[in-house]
């Protein structure tokens, strides 16, 4: 198997549907003659055309609207934002047409909205966000947030033949910095199915998105401590079976996510563990998460706020001592 | 001591729930005592720290004698060993005031309680090296580890809703004789064999009144009975797994009550050889012998057919169980005077009697059933010696 950036990996997978699928198409700010901000659609505008291909004008709302248009009509559109700070600009189109529409006209919206997110390079508070927890609060909508090469290639696959709109979030701090081997050709990552980044006992890491290299770089060597890491990749849906079955091994969990504290996906795991496993537990279910403030530009101040190594080891080390 | 029945006048001191300096409250148990009648745990009448003890376990003493005395003016949470949380023990971390110090018990997490109830652990006896001395779920692993395999936790699904009944706990109820035990298991094992179906026939027992003299009626459905054996071979069988063996001579088994001891079954071999009389020789010998206990086993083994007999005491119907692996069973129930349609359309006055046979539906049909005992009647009502 082939080597390849996470980056690399989005846009296989984005080749590789379009050139097996007619109806699907990218549109977004600068994605055609510029590659995309971060070049996932290099390239594209050559072998697929303008026509499959669009560069749009600076407004979400009508590249999200105009993508639930098409779907409406057969078409499979792949939208990106790009910053998913921007989705903002779209939300009415994503929450109030798009995850509204099935239920209320019948009517399938299988369209894909990417959303290049996280923080971790001095990029402030309007190109930092980790907007997830929005869109668990949305019916309708579906949202995945891969870790690996392996998963942003299957799981881009899955969410746009999914006939449902999904909320696809790539972490730009992994774009280049994950390695991995991608199976070549098309594959799918099954959406709502968890994986288990690394087996453990002794205490449970619940984590998605660019943290999972972080639990697993803070766990690898805890005082012989043993500690499985649980990579959710699905938010929408969640797979409660794998995090139950989890706790119910470890007894002891830590949930750590990028995003800020409250209301985060990181509370609604908690509160399933606390209503589904309380007789498995063995301590008391620690979050790890960036404060509940904006993404600061300053270098020393935005590592102070996004959560570190240290600070998972830290939470790790009382939770096993407890 | 406390009066726990009118005739008690004294009781014995089976163990004190409570030391010197223990907090007991109102109604909590303080004390188990045992009478001649009962063994039972005396609530406290009051709440308050047990001061003294003055009779120790073990003695006996009259109603009325004092057994302990409570202060009721002593205030809880004073230290007592027994009380607030256990001292740490040597390698246990002492309470810091980073680990949250606050005079409180480590807490016992949800994990830990369940185990610990499934298991039945006392948590005491467990060392834990959680914070403050907190056991924690691997520390109760290690314990049942070394202590003791892990308990079989109960099936949470199971095949069938079947379930062991539990064992009487030690000491209550009393044992069973093994004549008990044996008939309850041969007639358990007889009704999940065949398959019983119970026929009734009355008869009118008239002709057998005229002609019993001092005798029972029961020589005289016996061989009645016989008669009906020979005409009907079907119900003079045994039934074991798939094989039917239709038999020849009559062994008649008859049920002998050893009042509340049990009950036998003693076998006339061929019977169809006696006479009433001759019957009823054989059969007063055999009773006399069961009461005495003095049969020798193949007088009790070997029957084709039986016939039980409570009706001297007075009960109109029964479904007996069949006595394996045996086809068929009659019983005979009380003789009572009733007013029954004679002759056309006149009432008489007559002393009846139900036959009720229960059968085995896996070697015959209702039919035949039926067939027998009009049979077993017809030689009843026209009883000509």
């Amino acid at each position: 198997m082939p080597e390849m950036t996470y980056l690399s990996a989005i846009s296989d997978g984005l080749r590789e549907e379009m050139r097996h699928d007619e109806s699907v198409f990218c549109m977004g700010e600068d994605i055609g003659a510029f590659g995309g901000a971060f070049k996932v659609t290099d390239g594209f505008i050559e072998e697929f055309g303008a026509d499959r291909v669009w560069d749009t004008p600076l407004a979400e709302n009508a590249i999200i609207g105009t993508a639930v248009g098409a779907a409406v009509e057969g078409l499979r559109p792949v939208c990106e934002m790009q910053f998913a700070d921007f989705i903002a600009c779209g939300f009415d189109q994503l929450v109030n047409v798009a995850a509204k529409m099935h239920y209320r006209q019948g009517l399938a919206v299988p369209i894909t909205v990417r959303l290049p997110s996280g923080g971790g390079f001095s990029g402030g508070p309007y190109h930092s966000q980790n907007p997830e927890a929005w869109f668990l609060q949305s019916p309708g909508l579906k949202v995945v947030a891969p870790s690996t090469a392996e998963d942003a290639k299957g799981l881009i696959a899955s969410a746009i033949r999914d006939p449902n709109p999904v909320v696809y979030l790539e972490h730009k701090h992994l774009y280049r910095r994950v390695k991995g081997e991608v199976p070549e050709g098309r594959y799918e990552v099954p959406l709502g199915r968890a994986r288990v980044a690394r087996e453990g006992t002794d205490l449970t890491v619940i984590s998605y998105g660019a943290m999972v290299g972080i639990a697993l770089e803070a766990t690898d060597d805890l005082e012989g401590a043993s500690v499985e890491v649980l990579d959710l990749r699905s938010l929408v849906p969640l797979d409660t079976e794998s995090i139950l079955k989890s706790v119910r091994k470890t007894s002891k969990v830590v949930v750590l996510h990028e995003a800020t504290r409250s209301c985060g996906v990181g509370a609604e795991v908690c509160a399933l563990i606390a209503q589904e496993a309380f007789e498995d537990l063995d301590g008391p279910v620690v979050r790890v998460t960036a404060p509940d403030v904006p993404i600061p530009f300053s270098p020393p101040l935005e590592r102070a706020v996004l959560p570190q190594v240290d600070d998972v080891k830290e939470a790790c080390r009382e939770l096993l001592a407890y | 001591m406390p009066q726990m029945g009118v005739s008690v006048a004294e009781g014995t001191i089976v163990a004190w729930r409570k030391r010197v300096g223990d907090w007991v409250e109102a109604d909590e148990a303080i004390v188990e005592i045992s009478t001649d009648k009962v063994e039972t745990e005396v609530p406290s009448p009051a709440s308050g720290r047990v001061s003294e003890i003055l009779v120790e376990a073990g003695a006996t003493v009259d109603v009325g004698t004092l057994l302990a005395r409570i202060d009721a003016e002593a205030k809880p949470g004073v230290a007592h060993v027994d009380e607030g949380p256990p001292e740490p023990t040597a390698d246990r971390r002492p309470p810091t005031a980073e680990s949250g110090g606050n005079g409180h018990a480590p807490p016992i997490s949800p994990v830990v309680r369940r185990m610990a109830d499934e298991h039945g652990v006392d948590l005491s006896q467990v060392e834990g090296s959680g914070r403050r001395g907190r056991v924690t779920k691997k520390d109760l692993l290690a314990f049942l580890g070394d202590e003791k395999p892990a308990a079989p936790e109960p099936a949470l699904h199971s095949e069938s809703p079947y379930r062991e009944e539990e064992p009487a706990p030690a000491g209550t109820g009393e044992q069973l004789s093994v004549m008990r035990r044996q008939i309850g298991q041969h007639m358990v094992r007889s009704l999940q064999t065949a398959a019983h179906c119970t026929t009734v026939v009355e008869a009118d027992m008239s002709a057998i009144e005229a002609a019993r003299g001092r005798l029972s009626y029961l020589p005289f459905v016996a061989r009645a009975t016989i008669a009906a054996l020979r005409e009907y071979p079907m119900l003079n069988a045994t039934l074991e797994g798939d094989r039917l063996t239709v038999h020849e001579e009559v062994n008649l088994g008859i049920a002998v009550s050893l009042g509340e001891e049990g009950l036998i079954v003693p076998v006339v071999k061929n019977a169809h050889e006696l006479s009433h009389e001759g019957l009823a020789s054989r059969i007063k010998d055999l009773a006399e012998r069961a009461r005495a206990k003095r049969l020798t086993p193949d007088e009790v083994s070997g029957g084709t057919f039986t016939i039980t007999n409570p009706g001297a005491f007075g009960a109109l119907l029964a479904t007996p169980i069949i006595n394996q692996p045996q086809v068929a069973i009659l019983d005979l129930e009380a003789v009572t005077k009733r007013p029954v349609v004679v002759g056309g359309d006149s009432i008489a006055i007559r002393p009846m009697t139900y036959l009720c046979m229960s059968w085995d539906h896996r070697a015959l049909d209702g039919a035949l059933a039926a067939q027998f005992l009009s049979a077993v009647r017809r030689h009843i009502e026209g009883w000509d010696g």
